[in-house]
């Protein structure tokens, strides 16, 4: 067969799964609905809940059972990148007719606060105390899925593709040899964090609705709020001791939190990325609490409570806060921006360079130095724990995490600069900036209702690139592009 | 005795020669056809070239007519399949595989298949150094639960010139045989040690030391 | 065949390899063992279990597999003494319920057959099929078999 027709054969087959998960979340989209039944007032939105996802469901449907392949059709990590791409992109624009529509958003605003909530972000433009409890489910909702991923989402369906490609094209480890297996024990470790947090969020005082959408936020570490003042708002040292440990498992990657449920402590104590963040954690407790928090504060437990929430959130990337930060000094600024920058925990639900990286990278220093060291003819090997078992990182992967870093703070660097373009100060555009890429969800006012629609566009991009690791959306696109050149040449090849 | 060695290289070659010395009736059967001929040129032994774990290999050697088969290939699975086709197919009384990794001794015991792991036995000479030429720590046996050593005594070893009765030897320690003049005598209370006796004592690695001293004035 | 299995392929060759992409889309969970990292590219994109690299006669690497979890054991590799010794430890040692051995030399699974070990020999199995494609065509034989159905 030519190549033409080949590539087409397989993009009826991408389309198919790709119309399959679009399908799955526009039967997502409907569950805001059940808002409608506590509060009937704001049955008017049904129709903008109704409409996208029938339109969008419809679609998807239409794709899949028109394009599905007949035969078995083996999906490749690059296809399922594709799929990824049209996929997100896919929900994130039908996400946004409920806030277009229903809420009175612009549409860049619309499109930013879809996509603040799939990629588990938390950013918002939306005054919370003036929105619908439908509109305000949605984004929860959003984040609860988003967090997930797509991936397992579609894994845990019935019918669709049994290979690896999509979950690890969207960043997913595998806990046993199966891919369904797998995706149905994150699911299910998923859900049981989520129940736990909203049992543990009503226990600690807050009202149902309250506690079911700060679960789901802080479970997929997305950070938004009812509130305005996020988790401020209670004050309570009880609240903040119920979301602290939610916003620590969703940042643990689901593999670690496999070997805790399997009572293998050492191999989770073993873990470089665990041990990364136990070093970090108290540290950066110890050091904003004595630098920035303690004079700030009434009193010196809320100092303390305020070091340790601040620190958290950041690192988990999730984006809850319990003060505003314009009153700290600028090493409170920089200690924040560090710990959004290196991120959460791969493979979960976080953001950010990811601590794994991280700790790998500090790792080559050490081998370095190693070598250097080392007689002429030794054999070097770079061994660190992933997971549960040890694995020995090659230079390609180094070389990968490097140009990583870079991509990611190259992209940081220009997105504070397009926003200091628009006249918001250097150290807000960074902070800012970088709670967009690494998906936190941490404002000092940048983003707001009158943010300028060019800035919100930079955001959305960033927020994208950050939650599908870059590489995933270049060579997507790259492979999309020149796929669709081929597809539909017309002229034959020179011989 | 007819005995079957499959292998290779350097301990197959002294292995032969240690039977031969003792009178046996050795053959051999090895896939390296410049090896074979070696080993022919070199020693009274008959040679078969071919795969020792093929059973028709086996049959042509003579494996029915061996009293014993040592395989002592670099392979752990093929020792254990030459072994096992021995017994099964031609009943050979007794055969003895080597194996490399050590956990496969517990292993192959488990299949009915004697092993021998030198690796361990190498690994634990290390780690039991020995201060003094006079101790020799020979194997340990049960899983390591048991030591056996020989120890020689010198003229200025306490037990030397005492009965065997009057040492002060720890709990759960034995001199099993005493080694003297090259004949072998299994001693009882009275038997006075002498300089120049050679002891293999068997001591429980918590008592190892004090035995040793009690014996030698030395500690390893 | 049930699929929700915890099975263990022994050996990545075109056998292995070619049974773990079949069993892993099934929905079983499969763990695939080979001494040489380079024969993992024969997996399909398909696959979606574990793959360990080490040596299969080797105590340690059979536990880090979890042989002790599994449900079946395939050995496949290329030498007949690797197979019968990965079956027989799953057998005796890991009390696997269920072991399948690829044995090439006819006379040796006879005689492994007798000591209860499960053998599947290629040469007997091509040497029926072939037989049966070239015999004279009679009622109820047809002509082409193919190995996966005759290895079933």
């Amino acid at each position: 067969m030519r190549e033409a027709a080949l590539l087409r054969q397989r993009y009826r087959a991408i389309l198919a799964y790709t119309g399959l998960v679009v399908a799955l979340c526009a039967a997502l989209m409907l569950t805001p609905l059940m808002a409608l039944l506590v509060w009937p007032e704001e049955s008017y939105l049904a129709w903008h809940f109704g409409i996208p996802a029938s339109l969008m469901g419809g679609l998807g449907i239409a794709a899949w059972r028109l394009l599905r392949p007949r035969d078995h059709v083996a999906l490749t990590t690059q296809e399922g990148g594709v799929i990824v791409l049209l996929s997100w992109l896919t929900v994130c624009l039908w996400s946004a007719w409920p806030f277009f529509f229903g809420h009175g958003l612009g549409l860049t605003q619309a499109l930013f606060e879809a996509v603040s909530g799939w990629t588990t972000t938390g950013l918002s433009v939306v005054d919370v105390t003036e929105t619908s409890h439908a509109i305000l489910l949605w984004r929860s909702i959003m984040q609860l899925a988003g967090g997930a991923g797509l991936a397992i989402i579609m894994l845990s369906a019935i019918t669709g593709p049994t290979g690896p490609a999509l979950s690890s094209a969207e960043g997913r480890e595998q806990l046993v040899p199966n891919v369904r297996q797998s995706a149905r024990l994150v699911l299910t470790i998923y859900t049981g964090y989520t129940l736990v947090g909203v049992v543990a969020l009503l226990l600690a005082g807050m009202s149902w609705f309250d506690a079911v959408n700060h679960a789901f936020c802080a479970v997929s570490t997305g950070g938004f709020s009812t509130r305005p003042d996020s988790i401020g708002h209670w004050d309570s040292t009880v609240v903040e001791a119920v979301t602290l440990p939610l916003m620590v498992l969703g940042n643990l990657s689901f593999m670690t939190a496999w070997l805790l449920m399997h009572r293998r402590f050492r191999a989770a104590a073993r873990n470089g990325e665990v041990r990364l963040f136990v070093l970090l954690v108290p540290l950066c407790i110890a050091l904003l609490f004595l630098l920035t928090c303690r004079g700030l504060y009434p009193s010196l437990g809320k100092g303390l409570r305020v070091a340790i929430f601040e620190t958290v959130t950041a690192l988990t990337t999730t984006g809850y806060s319990t003060v505003g930060y314009g009153n700290w000094n600028a090493f409170g600024w920089i200690v924040l921006i560090v710990l959004m920058v290196i991120g959460g925990g791969t493979c979960a639900t976080a953001g950010g360079i990811k601590q794994y990286r991280v700790y790998l990278l500090w790792k080559s220093i050490v081998w370095e130095v190693r070598r250097a060291l080392a007689p002429r003819g030794a054999v070097l090997l770079c061994p660190a724990q992933e997971g549960d078992r040890e694995v020995f990182v090659s230079e390609q992967r180094l070389r990968q995490i490097g140009t990583f870093v870079f991509l990611y703070l190259l992209t940081l660097t220009i997105g504070t600069a397009v926003m200091t373009a628009y006249g918001y100060g250097l150290k807000e555009s960074a902070f800012e900036y970088a709670s967009t890429i690494g998906t936190v969800g941490l404002s000092v006012g940048v983003t707001s209702a009158d943010t300028p629609p060019a800035v919100l566009w930079v955001q959305i991009i960033g927020m994208l690139l950050g939650r599908l690791e870059f590489f995933v959306i270049l060579a997507s696109a790259a492979k999309i592009v020149r796929d669709g050149s081929r597809m539909v040449a017309r002229v034959p090849p020179i011989r | 005795m007819t005995v079957l060695i499959v292998g290779g290289g350097r301990p197959l070659y002294f292995l032969c020669r240690t039977f031969l010395a003792k009178g046996h009736n050795v053959i051999v059967i090895n896939d390296d056809a410049e090896e074979c001929t070696q080993l022919a040129r070199r020693l009274k032994v008959t040679v078969i070239c071919g795969d020792g774990s093929d059973p028709a290999t086996l049959e042509e050697a003579g494996a029915a007519g061996a009293d014993a088969v040592l395989a002592v290939t670099s392979r752990d699975q093929d020792n254990l399949a030459i072994c096992q086709l021995s017994v099964l197919q031609y009943e050979v009384p007794r055969t003895l595989a080597l194996v490399n990794d050590p956990d496969n001794e517990d292993v192959f015991r488990q299949l009915g298949v004697g092993a021998f792991a030198p690796t361990r036995l190498f690994a634990s000479l290390i780690e039991q150094r020995t201060a003094a030429d006079a101790i020799t720590n020979l194997l340990p046996v049960a899983d390591g639960k048991v030591n056996v050593t020989e120890v020689k005594l010198s003229g200025d070893s306490p037990a030397a010139g005492r009965a065997l009765r009057d040492l002060e030897l720890p709990a759960n320690a034995l001199i099993a045989v005493i080694l003297r003049n090259g004949d072998a005598v299994v001693p009882h209370g009275d038997t006075v040690l002498r300089t120049g006796d050679r002891l293999v004592l068997l001591t429980l690695p918590e008592n190892h030391g004090p035995a040793l001293r009690a014996i030698t004035g030395e500690t390893d | 065949m049930a699929s929700d299995l915890y099975i263990i392929v022994i050996g990545c060759g075109r056998l292995g390899s070619y049974l773990a992409n079949q069993l892993s889309s099934a929905g079983n969970a499969v763990v695939v063992v080979d001494w040489n990292e380079r024969a993992f590219s024969n997996l399909s994109p398909e696959f979606s279990g574990f793959r360990i690299e080490g040596d299969a006669v080797e105590s340690a690497v059979l536990r880090q597999a979890k042989l002790d979890k599994a449900d079946l054991v395939l050995a496949t590799t290329r030498k007949d003494n690797v197979n019968l010794m990965v079956a027989q430890v799953a057998k005796v040692v890991f009390s696997v319920p269920r072991v399948l051995a690829r044995v090439f030399n006819p006379k040796r699974e006879e005689i492994y057959r007798r000591l209860g070990v499960e053998t599947i020999c290629p040469t007997t199995v091509a040497a029926e099929v072939f037989l049966r494609a070239t015999a004279p065509p009679s009622a109820g034989v047809s002509a082409g078999v193919s190995p996966a159905e005759a290895l079933r």
